[in-house]
């Protein structure tokens, strides 16, 4: 009669067996839902693919998950309910969850899985502080602020501009040098400047500090061209000539190191370096009362004049929240 | 009868605001459970330092200088008690110190008179950048601190650890400056050749900054320094303090109310080798 049963089923005998050999082999997670709306939730990276953040011709992944898990609830119970309260004994315990958590496993790893904080399509609004480096006789400090569009995760178009006018510092070395040895170094002094610039970010990183907590970083290089507004201090004869600021065209060069505090504020350190040519004032002064006050004899040699400067300030970025097209 | 209904009005928005306040405020602590609970920060991290010896060999040069650049051959022995602490000695010497223009404008241009006379050497004599100030050598006995450890990522390809740390000691510079002249007790005349000669002292400064160091190899890192070590000194031999308001005007003598105050400053490029050659690595 038994075989005789089995007989007579045989043909769903052998669907249900072919059903189980076709269940899927692989575990696969359930992706959260999704905050609001019908929105399908993020899907996984190709196996072995590199994520490329800033490739806007990928193409979308078109393949869904399953149904969304459902959000435990109170009545589903949030610390493991449904199956555990049916069958404790299949649930894993504290000590099973540390023994699987020390396990060594081969876990396929992506180097950079999310960049923390993505810059691609973000304003950058940059106040600094900037600071000479390399003028021994006058300081030029100063306020400016830099605006950048990051048209890639790693390369941004912006401008930048300081006003240095009220903050000229002629150091007490000048007087003392000239006192001690007769001799005026030429001295000048700046209104401001602007710059369009490109920054191309090349590094990223991120430290654990006190081995408690991380912070983002990245360095960029960034260069452009611009200009500066500076006229000579009248130090060699003072009496006579009076100078007005008139513009430089000045390319720079740079690099800067960006310290995330969290997804769009930072600070910024940066070296960037004004490479124009200056108009000094003339170290020799005309022997007559007319060639003194003639305009023409005011002015002396023109060198390639290297400004460097130390910038520090905040960056924050626009807008503030962004979605990864990829998960994490 | 109308400043009665002020008064009530206001007592009610008073009481409303009374009220309407929030109550107190709450914050929920994150319980993280399962196996990130009491986990730390970093697993299997390279302790790069601790245990570990350190000898650093490369370049140092000062940076803002007025009338000389000190060019250092420069290293470091430390040893990392913590991967967070380290004791050692930084120190280096000049071979040779490299006029600015300026000095040699001075040397070229400046007038020799009667104004001048004291400050620098007549024709003839000894060129002005020989009496100019100059370090010969450092030695800064120091605590490194190292609180940030981290990875770096060039062209999201090379990935390299790095650490930011920041130092502090006592620095020994040996510093060559004009000598004293124009007292008494048998000083030469600070305008005669003698009086342009210098002397060897010891100044001794604070020394700080901060730097960073990339780990291509277990064995070997590469490491950027800026350091800081103020100190005065008479960087271009002249007469320029003791007399008059303050002492801040000459008075034809050279010594050391002459010194004056210099931030110095210098950027350190070396390469570090560490012992034992393989790194501890954290649980």
């Amino acid at each position: 009669m038994w075989k005789g049963f089995l007989m007579k089923h045989a043909r769903r005998w052998l669907l249900l067996v072919a059903a189980l050999w076709l269940l899927p082999q692989a575990a696969l997670a359930q992706p959260k839902k999704p905050a609001g709306g019908n929105k399908p939730p993020p899907t996984a990276p190709a196996a072995g693919g590199d994520i490329e953040i800033d490739d806007p011709n990928a193409p979308a992944h078109e393949e869904q998950p399953a149904e969304p898990a459902p959000t435990p609830t109170e009545e589903t119970g949030a610390g493991g309910g449904g199956i555990c309260e049916i069958d404790p004994s299949a649930c894993p315990k504290q000590g099973d969850i540390k023994k699987l958590a020390d396990r060594q496993v081969a876990a396929d790893v992506y180097a950079v899985q999310q960049i923390y904080a993505l810059r691609r399509g973000r304003f950058e609004i940059n106040p600094y502080w900037s600071q000479s480096l390399n003028d021994q006789f006058v300081g030029h400090p100063g306020p400016g602020l830099a605006v950048n569009y990051y048209l890639t995760n790693v390369l941004a178009v912006g401008v930048n501009g300081t006003y240095y006018q009220p903050f000229n510092s002629d150091a007490d070395f000048n007087f003392e040098n000239r006192r001690a040895t007769r001799l005026a170094v030429p001295l000048n002094e700046y209104l401001g400047g602007y710059a369009v610039n490109f920054t191309y970010v090349p590094m990223y990183g991120k430290f654990s500090g006190f081995g408690n907590f991380i912070f983002h970083y990245d360095g960029y290089l960034v260069g452009g061209v611009g200009g500066l507004f500076t006229r000579p201090i009248a130090v060699i004869d003072p009496d006579n000539r009076k100078f007005d600021f008139e513009h430089r065209i000045a390319f720079n060069v740079g690099f800067g190191l960006r310290i995330f505090l969290n997804r769009w504020f930072s600070v910024i350190g940066e070296i960037r370096d004004y490479i124009y040519i200056e108009q000094l004032e003339n170290t020799q002064v005309a022997a007559t009362q007319a060639g003194q006050q003639d305009r023409n004899t005011w002015f002396g040699e023109k060198p390639l004049t290297n400004n460097v400067q130390a910038q520090i300030g905040i960056s924050m970025f626009l807008p503030f929240s962004w979605e990864y097209r990829l998960p994490k | 009868m109308k400043q009665g209904f002020k008064l009530a009005l206001a007592a009610a928005a008073l009481a409303t605001g009374v009220v309407a306040a929030p109550q107190t405020a709450n914050a929920q602590e994150i319980q993280i459970t399962g196996p990130l609970a009491g986990a730390p920060a970093v697993r299997k991290l390279r302790l790069y330092r601790e245990g570990r010896a350190e000898l650093a060999v490369g370049g140092g040069f000062t940076l803002l200088d007025e009338y000389q650049r000190t060019p250092f051959i420069s290293g470091r022995l430390q040893y990392n008690i913590f991967d967070w602490l380290g004791v050692g000695v930084f120190g280096g010497f000049s071979p040779a110190s490299l006029p600015t223009d300026l000095t040699e404008k001075i040397d070229s241009t400046a007038p020799r008179n009667s104004r001048t006379a004291v400050n620098l050497p007549g024709t003839g004599g000894p060129k002005f950048e020989e009496q100019t100030g100059k370090m010969g050598w450092m030695a800064t006995p120091q605590v490194t601190f190292s609180p940030f450890r981290g990875k770096l990522a060039l062209f999201q390809k090379l990935f390299v650890d790095t650490d930011l740390y920041v130092h502090g000691g006592v620095a020994f510079v040996g510093v060559k400056e004009r000598g004293d002249c124009g007292g008494a007790g048998g000083q030469p005349a600070c305008n005669t050749a003698a009086g342009f000669k210098t002397a060897d002292r010891v100044a001794v400064a604070p020394s700080f900054g901060l730097g960073l160091t990339l780990y291509p190899s277990n064995f070997v890192s590469i490491n950027f320094e800026y350091r800081a070590f103020p100190f005065s000194y008479n960087r271009g031999g002249f007469d320029s303090r003791g007399s008059g308001p303050d002492a801040s005007f000459p008075d034809n003598k050279i010594d050391s109310e002459d010194r004056t105050f210099k931030f110095n400053q210098m950027m350190f490029v070396g390469v570090g080798f560490h012992l034992p050659t393989s790194p501890k690595i954290s649980e």
